[in-house]
């Protein structure tokens, strides 16, 4: 039997995937205007605002599905959890913006060592793809992977500052390039609150498969 | 009047319970709340068909529980098997143990009407007395049980309509039919009357079903007002209804009590798998 209901939280299943490869994509394009020097910025503003509208309407839509229909249990959860998970997919094309912010203030910076910044960004993109996974399959086993990943990305960052803190007491040393830590960093900063967004997604798929909060939060 | 006080003495010391020796669970903050009524073991049946099979349930003092499941699933008959109505249709009987403060109402020596005194009823259709006015409905029962001290009368009459929440439309028509309100009306006219016998448990058997949605809210706020007082357990077919009402939902099919917990948990997390279907409304 279908209720009407799952046609509407087939719908919203759909905006939410919708939301997910598109904010892949954004954060893909930013991560490669850095790496490559190519200016992205338009496409990138284009991505993120469009994942802003998207998750206006998700919320909109899971409003309109609680009021019509009143859902309950599992139900009521995964709709929940969409709205969250519309919420870190609007974040992570915001994140990306500020990435190609970043790059356009600062300039080109083709001589700068970007493997930090790139090491993180295959994490944070994979972790991207196991937020979307997770909740295309309700794999409530994600969230603890998510984690795990998450410490490195972490780790990478901690890393990074203290090395640009040391380096910045050197500032007279030959090949110095202020612009490299600094577009490193913001850059490694907004990748690690992507991370973050990642374990939340994460956690809204632990919530809607078990009815608890996630353990590690 | 305490209901244990209504109950043959030597009952209850032949019981072994009381009101003060009633004991206590601790294991939770939640379960250290007083059970008003103990169901243990009950099955109603109706001939020789079980309607409700073994069924075990505390029901906490001054809470709302509801009483959920699909039709045919036993619950008006557990509801009316918890003031021995249920005996009431003929060849039906329940057994088992009905614990209310401490004494079992199924006990040799108790009269049932005393327990409907004290255990009050609420139907689906309002069911105000057709030939007497408002006041008479209010007072009738209180005149069958002897009162006859006209002011004392008028005060339990007032002060129930006024906690059914009907006093302010009524109180200067007290003359006219009680079938002369509106449905609505009628049935919080049916509450004050089950009101004015100062129940200490109030049965509500689907009580909105027949409104519509202005008078059933008015008797859901009635609902959350009156568990101050009294303990309440209603039947509802409404699954919205028991989610903004009560505090305690008790799930039941096929004439099993299938989970019972609190309201939050039954609507958020339902332990069964059966419980899940039946409230997101995957049956069939």
């Amino acid at each position: 039997m279908t209720r009407l209901l799952d046609i509407g939280l087939q719908r919203i299943t759909n905006l939410i995937m919708d939301m997910g490869h598109l904010s892949e994509e954004v954060v893909n394009s930013a991560i490669e205007s850095y790496e490559k020097g190519t200016m992205l910025r338009a496409q990138i503003f284009e991505g993120s605002e469009k994942l802003r509208f998207l998750q206006i309407e998700v919320t909109d839509f899971a409003t309109e599905l609680i009021a019509r229909y009143q859902p309950v249990a599992k139900d009521l959860r995964f709709i929940q959890s969409c709205m969250d998970a519309a919420y870190g997919f609007s974040r992570f094309g915001r994140y990306a913006y500020d990435i190609a912010e970043v790059l356009e203030a600062i300039g080109p910076i083709p001589n700068c060592d970007k493997s930090p910044v790139i090491s993180m960004a295959k994490t944070s993109k994979e972790m991207i793809q196991l937020g979307v996974k997770s909740l295309e399959k309700l794999d409530k086993n994600a969230s603890q992977k998510l984690y795990m990943m998450d410490d490195s990305v972490d780790s990478i960052f901690r890393n990074y500052l203290k090395k640009a803190l040391s380096q910045s007491t050197q500032t007279k040393k030959k090949n110095y390039d202020l612009r490299c830590y600094l577009s490193a960093l913001l850059i490694l900063r907004y990748l690690e609150r992507i991370s973050d967004h990642a374990c939340y997604i994460g956690d809204s798929v632990y919530y809607v498969v078990t009815g608890d909060a996630s353990p590690r939060r | 009047m305490a209901i244990e006080e209504t109950f043959d003495a030597k009952e209850s010391m032949t019981e072994g319970h009381s009101l003060t020796r009633e004991p206590r669970i601790n294991e939770t903050a939640e379960s250290t709340e007083r059970f008003k009524v103990r169901i243990e073991n009950v099955n109603g049946w109706y001939g020789s068909k079980r309607a409700i099979k073994d069924v075990n349930l505390n029901v906490r003092e001054k809470t709302v529980t509801a009483f959920i499941g699909p039709s045919g699933c036993g619950k008006t008959t557990l509801l009316r098997c918890l003031n021995r109505m249920h005996e009431m249709t003929p060849g039906a009987h329940a057994d088992g143990r009905v614990v209310v403060d401490g004494i079992d109402i199924y006990g040799k020596s108790i009269d049932p009407v005393v327990i409907r005194r004290r255990i009050g009823m609420v139907f689906q259709k309002p069911n105000p007395f057709p030939t007497m006015s408002i006041f008479d409905n209010v007072a009738a029962g209180l005149r069958l049980n002897g009162m006859r001290n006209k002011t004392i009368i008028r005060e339990i009459v007032e002060e129930s309509l006024k906690n059914a929440a009907l006093w302010e439309e009524v109180k200067n028509e007290l003359e006219k039919p009680g079938m002369s309100l509106s449905g609505g009306q009628q049935q919080r006219l049916c509450i004050a009357r089950a009101l004015a016998m100062q129940p200490e448990v109030l049965l509500m058997d689907e009580p909105t079903s027949s409104l519509d949605p202005i008078g059933s809210s008015k008797i859901e706020e009635l609902v959350r007002t009156l568990k101050d007082s009294v303990t309440i357990i209603i039947v509802t077919h409404n699954m919205q209804q028991a989610a903004r009402v009560s505090d305690f939902t008790a799930f039941m099919y096929l004439g099993d009590l299938i989970e019972y917990g609190s309201t939050n948990q039954i609507f958020m997390k339902p332990e069964k798998e059966l419980t899940e279907r039946y409230i997101s409304g995957k049956f069939g």
